[in-house]
């Protein structure tokens, strides 16, 4: 075996370090040798070799799938290619002639789409099925965000298992230029929280950090407000609010929730 | 899913070679067939489910970055990807060494928990290696050096755990280091 030639009390400092027995300051030490000097490297390296096969002992634990979703926030992975839109997985879920009709038709559509169409498509949350324990039905949430007017601007789905919502526009809304929607989540008697900037002409899918997520519910409500391209400078809407909605389907109404959107989802196809 | 295969540690290696290359798809596949083990390590370092989301996330932002990095004739992906995981969750633990020295009930909780039994229905050749190798410890110090592994407490916090002076805990898991370090050359 390749040993390296001092193993003396250098090397058992190495040892200490990937054992993770050292404090902060000689912890810091030793990681600061690795980078700088290759003989350290090797011997870390080495210890490790030797070391890691005890964590074969460590039970593995299925994080919860809003993890992935704030990885790939943090990385903006995924964020649409500007001129190719993504040609792989062309499932429902990124059908955007799709969208725009469900935008247009009942909010209850969405739902039921999500439940019977999106629900297999693994693709996108590399989840952990295997070894996660069985979970309850997934719970949907679903919002019109509508005009004054009455006219449908965005419908809104909330997928409670997978931390995630998507937002689909209606119909493209004429914006200023320099000017973006934001959608805000206004719990009941608070002030209004920044979900995400949104687009205006596409579906924007959000990944719901756990503290929103736990706002969302039938006393809360979305809304869209015109704000400069990079967001509200000050935290709260600046502009003008454009629409909003209340929103509706609670994890423990979800049956009921699909039920109904399935009818309404037949009643559509049929008026089509 | 068992990390420890040979062809399962050969898929490892490749994906974090394609992460490397910025592949997102491989880059979320190394998460799918990782991401549970890793969150166990940390989980079991840090105790605390918010925490070990964090540094999970840390960590697999760093894999991210850094995977261009990875060489595969040094270490495995698998291993690569474990120490990264318990760097960053030791990291973290020593930031707020002084909570938990404080907290008794968290020390005391700590002396309770053994060990998860292994549920990898299969282990490494490695693991059996060392294993063999441990079980030659004098059984205070192989409970020291298995307790300093998974839950990367200091040598501090193993004396007060073990209630012994700073001094023998230091001398046990030195001699230990040393004997496993003969052992594994045989």
């Amino acid at each position: 075996m390749n040993t390296p030639a001092d193993e003396g009390n250098d090397n058992l400092r190495y040892a200490e370090y990937v054992l993770g027995v050292l404090d902060a300051d000689a912890r810091a030490a030793v990681a600061q040798e690795v980078q700088t000097t290759d003989e350290a490297a090797a011997a870390v390296a080495l210890w490790q070799r030797r070391l890691m096969p005890l964590s074969e002992q460590i039970a593995g634990v299925a994080p919860a799938p809003y993890v992935w979703a704030r990885i790939r926030d943090d990385l903006q992975l995924d964020a649409p290619a500007p001129a190719a839109p993504r040609t792989e997985s062309k499932g429902l879920w990124n059908n955007l002639a799709l969208w725009h009709w469900l935008g247009i038709g009942a909010t209850a559509v969405a739902v039921a789409l999500l439940a019977v169409v999106v629900t297999p498509h693994r693709d996108n949350v590399p989840a952990t099925a295997e070894t996660a324990p069985p979970k309850a039905p997934a719970g949907y949430m679903v919002s019109t965000i509508q005009q004054d007017s009455g006219v449908t601007g965005w419908t809104a789905t909330m997928d409670l298992d997978r931390a995630r919502m998507i937002v689909v526009p209606a119909a493209p809304s004429a914006l200023p230029s320099g000017k973006a929607p934001e959608l805000w989540l206004i719990p009941a008697g608070g002030k209004p929280i920044s979900v995400a900037m949104i687009k205006r002409d596409a579906p924007t899918t959000i990944a719901l950090e756990p503290s929103l997520l736990a706002k969302l519910g039938p006393t809360a409500a979305l809304a869209v407000s015109v704000e400069p391209v990079g967001g509200s400078p000050t935290g709260q809407p600046t502009g003008a609010v454009i629409a909003k909605g209340a929103i509706s389907g609670s994890p423990e109404t979800h049956d009921h929730v699909v039920r109904v959107a399935a009818l309404n989802v037949a009643a559509i196809r049929k008026s089509v | 899913m068992s990390v420890t295969s040979p062809a399962e540690r050969e898929e490892l290696n490749r994906l974090l070679i394609q992460t490397g290359r910025n592949d997102q798809k491989a880059f979320a596949e190394l998460y799918k067939r990782t991401s549970s083990k890793l969150f166990g390590v940390c989980l079991r370092m840090l105790r605390d489910r918010s925490e070990a989301e964090e540094v999970l996330q840390e960590t697999y932002t760093t894999v991210w970055r850094r995977a261009a990095g990875f060489d595969a004739a040094k270490a495995s992906a698998i291993t690569w990807l474990i120490t990264l995981s318990r760097n960053k969750a030791i990291d973290r633990l020593r930031q707020h060494r002084e909570e938990l020295v404080d907290d008794p009930s968290k020390l005391e909780q700590a002396i309770d928990d053994q060990p998860t039994p292994a549920v990898d229905a299969e282990t490494s050749q490695e693991y059996g290696r060392l294993q063999k190798c441990l079980d030659a410890l004098e059984p205070q110090q192989r409970d020291s050096v298995r307790e300093a592994f998974f839950t990367g407490a200091t040598y501090n916090e193993l004396a007060t755990r073990s209630k012994v002076p700073l001094g023998t805990m230091k001398s046990w898991i030195r001699r230990s280091l040393m004997q496993l370090r003969v052992c594994l050359e045989q």
